[in-house]
C-alpha cells in the first residue's frame, strides 16, 4: 500500500456509499444558508435565516469518509470480480437519489 | 458576475459534452478498417488523450456550478416553487446530486484509462465512462431546459 495515494476502487466505493448515507439521513457535515451567508455546522438545520443548503456538505462528508478509508485500505483487498461490479456502486447511488428526490418527481 | 459565470459554466459544459461523447462513442466503436467517412474520424481519435480534459472539465464544471448554485436557491428554485414546478426542482436537484456522485468516481476513471487496464478489468472503465457521459449529458440538458424556463435576471 503506498500510504500518501488513496486507492481509486476503494475510494470510489467509499464515496458513493458515504454520499449515500449521508444524504439519506440528511446528515451533511454542514449547511449553508445562502440569504445571509452563514454556515452551520453539523445535520441540524437552522430556522429563520433562509433556505439552507445541505450539497457542499454532502460531498464533504463524502469526500473527508472516501479519503480517509482509500488511504488506509489499498484496491487489493477486493478481489477481481467484486472490482469488476464496482462501477454498480455509484449507480446505486445515484438510484437512491431519485428514490430521496421522488416528491419533486412523480 | 453571475451571468458572466452562467455563460462560463455552459461553456465548459459544452466542452465536457463534446470530450466525452467523442471518447465514449469512440470507445464502444469496433476497430477496424476504417474508410475515411466523417464516423470514422470522429472515433477514430485516441481516447487516453480525452482523459485529462475530461477530468479537468468536470471538475471546473462542478466548481463554477457550485459558486453560482447559492443564486439558483434564492432567485430560481423560489419562484419554481411558486409556480409549482416540482419536476424542475426535482430535476435540478437530481442533476446536482449526480455531479456530486461523479466526483467520486473521477480517480478510478483516470486510473482506468491511463493504466494498461487488464483485459478482464476493461468493463469497469467502460461503464465509469458510460455513467459519467450519462451524467454530463443529464446536467447539460437539465441546465439548458431550466435556463429556458427562467433565463438570466
Amino acid at each position: 500500500m503506498n500510504r500518501l495515494r488513496p486507492a481509486p476502487g476503494i475510494f470510489m466505493l467509499a464515496y458513493s456509499v458515504a454520499y449515500a448515507f449521508v444524504f439519506f439521513k440528511d446528515w451533511p457535515l454542514f449547511r449553508y444558508y445562502p440569504l445571509h451567508g452563514d454556515f452551520n455546522w453539523g445535520p441540524r438545520s437552522q430556522t429563520g435565516v433562509g433556505p439552507a443548503m445541505a450539497w457542499y456538505g454532502l460531498m464533504a462528508s463524502a469526500f473527508i469518509v472516501a479519503l480517509l478509508v482509500s488511504l488506509c485500505v489499498p484496491d487489493r483487498v477486493l478481489n477481481r470480480n467484486l472490482y469488476r461490479y464496482l462501477w454498480t456502486t455509484p449507480l446505486l447511488a445515484m438510484v437512491i437519489s431519485v428514490i430521496l428526490l421522488r416528491r419533486f418527481l412523480f | 458576475m453571475y451571468t458572466t459565470l452562467l455563460i462560463v459554466h455552459g461553456l465548459i459544459a459544452v466542452a465536457l459534452l463534446g470530450a466525452i461523447t467523442h471518447q465514449a462513442i469512440s470507445m464502444l466503436r469496433r476497430p477496424g478498417v476504417r474508410s475515411g467517412t466523417f464516423a470514422d474520424r470522429y472515433t477514430g481519435v485516441n481516447q487516453k488523450t480525452f482523459t485529462i480534459a475530461i477530468l479537468a472539465l468536470y471538475v471546473a464544471g462542478v466548481l463554477v456550478g457550485a459558486i453560482i448554485y447559492p443564486k439558483y436557491r434564492l432567485d430560481v428554485r423560489i419562484p419554481f416553487e411558486e409556480m409549482r414546478l416540482g419536476w424542475a426542482i426535482g430535476a435540478f436537484e437530481l442533476k446536482e446530486h449526480f455531479a456530486g456522485i461523479g466526483l467520486g468516481l473521477l480517480p478510478l476513471y483516470v486510473s482506468s484509462w491511463r493504466t494498461e487496464t487488464e483485459e478482464t478489468l476493461r468493463g469497469t472503465r467502460t461503464a465509469l465512462t458510460l455513467l459519467i457521459l450519462f451524467i454530463v449529458w443529464w446536467d447539460f440538458l437539465v441546465g439548458h431546459i431550466l435556463n429556458n424556463i427562467r433565463g438570466f435576471g
